[in-house]
């Protein structure tokens, strides 16, 4: 993106339109010679001879000036002062003037003349400017020449630099235009990654949402399928009894069936195929799946002697409570993962909303039960005040972090959320630790850069941004977010966002 | 007596419920056992071989409390009393790198997606059932009445001319 912009060779790009003459027609060397020669046996010349060290300052910036000096030796540097940065004018050497403009003016020095070695200079008063003309007129005559020179130089200058000015504000421009040109390619790259990332932490909530809805819709669907078979046939069968009342007792014992350990359960059909040999093992592990009083009820009914058509309809009745049972609970739960689901991918609309993000966390928490299984999440959510916030952007953090503890731990460990309000700072915060191996301080500090990951590449969703844009959501929320160690062991996010008060 | 077991290891005891009620057809030969964990079904498997039983087939969900059922799977893989055992991953999600590392590690014979239909699983089990008596069993008789018959027959004469 950071195009370099063909470089032209200087010269080429600054057309010297208005060039110094090839030739001066008053030659300094030649002017400051004569003077020299001439001062050895002038008293005049000796007495206007100043002398500068370098360093000393011969005219300061603003400062009214009565003197024209003549460099006859060393060199001066000149400076304007600009508003917050000096600007270096150039070197004058023998033969050039300093002072020139106020000493002809009387306006208030322009630029500050400072020697830049040990100067020797003419210092010529106004007086002894008029004594001189009388005096060397020939000199005089390569004086005013080389004023006269020296006035147009400075124009020629002047407008050379006005060229100067011109192809830099078109260069400028240019570059402007390049710069703007890589930051609208940079938001988009930006975008373009924010979305990817989106995307991975999508295919993961999903790909885990498959495995939380087809359990349950597993269950759904069997148990729909056997009792649409088996309710029929029973209600046939019922029909013929004198009383119902005990196959309706079974179908309610069946629904409140309560899952017992399956090595209980296995323990417990191996005592009833010692007790009853002649049932086959369904009927068996239906009657292992009754509570005392129930197979009480039953155990008449299961000795070798009895007809079997009765056991087995009542058995039928407590299995078809059993699936009843099965289909209530997995329909809520679909339910429950649905409306979750829901909540949590809401659109953020252009306003914040007003929100408490006790709910987001524990929406997250139901999003990522898969992530979650061998994961034991303490949870301390005393109340706190609402934020006001993007509801679906601060589930995505929650997301984000959640995700990344995970990961840390390896699915495997402890997850402790707390939150709480600081009342002094009008902030609410919450805090995300794991039991994870914790984050070393030198990864601290780049944990929230982009790009910067500890994941390997391959095999891994997401790019490495996630706590980027985390960081992001949360500083446009107006909060902060850190990364400490937690006490215990692992890492903690600590997150805090300003309370809405009414 | 020694029997062939089927075992289903399952964390949802909803999903585990409808599973062994498709399977009840199998169960007059084959009888089944649930575990609910990993862990559990480790229990379960020791149990079967201190009584002196084998396990024919192996029905596992992938993500559950404890142990992954890829993990399980490829334990039971090179556990020589389960190596014979025909493994079959139930589960309604397993990411593409488990299932490989199944296929490689586990000898994973099918993978069936949740929800499932109840024909295709009874299909599948009694497939991998007959494919294990033909490997393991000398008298194929006995499972005539509820595993491939086709098969079976097959089996009987080729044995025959041997």
């Amino acid at each position: 993106m950071a195009q370099s912009r063909p470089e032209f060779p200087r010269s080429e790009r600054r057309p010297n339109v208005i060039g110094a003459s090839a030739r001066p027609v008053f030659n300094k060397a030649t002017f400051v010679q004569d003077i020299m020669e001439l001062m050895p046996q002038s008293d005049l010349l000796s007495r206007l001879r100043k002398d500068f060290k370098e360093g000393d300052v011969l005219l300061a910036e603003k400062n009214s000036n009565q003197t024209l000096y003549v460099i006859l030796d060393g060199s001066v540097s000149q400076v304007k002062e600009g508003e917050d940065i000096d600007a270096k004018i150039g070197m004058q050497g023998p033969g050039d003037f300093i002072g020139l403009l106020s000493f002809q003016s009387g306006e208030p020095v322009f630029t500050t003349a400072r020697a830049s070695s040990n100067v020797t200079t003419l210092a010529l008063n106004h007086a002894d400017f008029e004594i001189f003309l009388n005096k060397y007129p020939n000199i005089s005559k390569t004086l005013q020449g080389l004023i006269f020179s020296n006035l147009a130089d400075r124009y020629r200058s002047v407008v050379n630099l006005h060229l100067e000015v011109a192809l830099l504000t078109r260069e400028l421009e240019k570059e402007r235009n390049q710069l703007k040109k890589a930051i609208r390619e940079l938001e988009r790259t930006r975008n373009a990654l924010i979305s990817q990332e989106k995307m991975a932490t999508l295919g993961e909530l999903t790909a885990g949402l498959a495995h939380e809805i087809n359990n349950p819709a597993s269950a759904l669907l069997r148990s729909v399928d056997y009792l649409s078979t088996n309710l029929p046939a029973m209600a046939e069968r019922a029909s013929a009894l004198p009383d119902t009342g005990l196959v309706r007792y079974f179908f309610e014992a069946g629904m409140k069936r309560e899952y017992a350990d399956t090595a209980e359960q296995r323990a417990r059909m191996k005592e009833l195929a010692a007790q009853f040999p002649h049932l086959n093992r369904s009927r068996l592990r239906v009657m292992a799946d009754m509570d005392k009083e129930v197979f009480d009820q039953i155990k008449p009914l299961a000795k070798k002697e009895q007809k079997q058509e009765m056991l087995q309809l009542l058995l039928d009745a407590f299995q078809s409570g059993v699936f009843m049972n099965g289909i209530r609970l997995s329909t809520s739960r679909i339910e429950y993962l649905v409306k979750s689901l829901k909540s949590y991918s809401r659109k953020s609309g252009k306003e914040p909303e007003i929100a408490d993000v006790r709910e987001g966390l524990r929406e997250t928490l139901q999003i990522l039960g898969n992530r979650l299984k061998d994961i034991k999440v303490t949870i301390d959510f005393p109340e706190i005040p609402a934020v006001r916030c993007f509801v679906g952007e601060m589930n995505q953090v929650w997301t984000n972090i959640i995700i990344n503890a995970c990961d840390a731990m390896s699915d495997k460990g402890q997850l402790f959320l707390s939150c709480g309000y600081e009342e002094a700072e009008k902030m609410i915060w919450v805090k995300i630790g794991d039991s994870g191996p914790g984050v070393p301080d030198k990864i601290k500090k780049r944990i929230f850069d982009s790009s910067f990951t500890t994941k390997t590449a391959g095999g891994e969703f997401g790019l490495g941004i996630g706590l980027a844009i985390t960081l992001g959501i949360i500083e446009a929320h107006h909060g902060n977010i850190a990364i400490n160690d937690r006490d215990g062991g692992g890492a903690e996010f600590y997150i805090a966002l300003p309370a809405y008060l009414l | 007596m020694s029997d062939i077991y089927i075992i289903c290891v399952e964390d949802e005891p909803q999903v585990l419920d409808v599973v062994v009620r498709d399977l009840a057809l199998l169960e007059e030969v084959f009888p089944i056992e649930v575990a609910n964990s990993a862990d559990e079904a480790r229990k379960l498997i020791k149990e079967l071989k201190e009584e002196g039983h084998k396990i024919g087939l192996a029905l596992c969900d992938h993500i559950m409390p404890g142990d992954k059922g890829v993990d399980l799977l490829i334990e039971m893989q090179n556990d020589p009393y389960t190596e014979a055992t025909r493994k079959i991953l139930l589960t309604g999600q397993a990411g593409l790198e488990e299932t490989i590392e199944a296929v490689n590690k586990a000898k994973l014979n099918r993978y069936i997606a949740k929800p499932w239909e109840p024909q295709k699983l009874v299909e599948v089990a009694v497939d991998e059932l007959t494919s294990y008596v033909i490997a393991q069993e000398k008298e194929l008789l006995p499972f005539m009445a509820v595993l491939d018959q086709e098969r079976l027959q097959e089996a009987i004469r080729t044995q025959g001319y041997l």
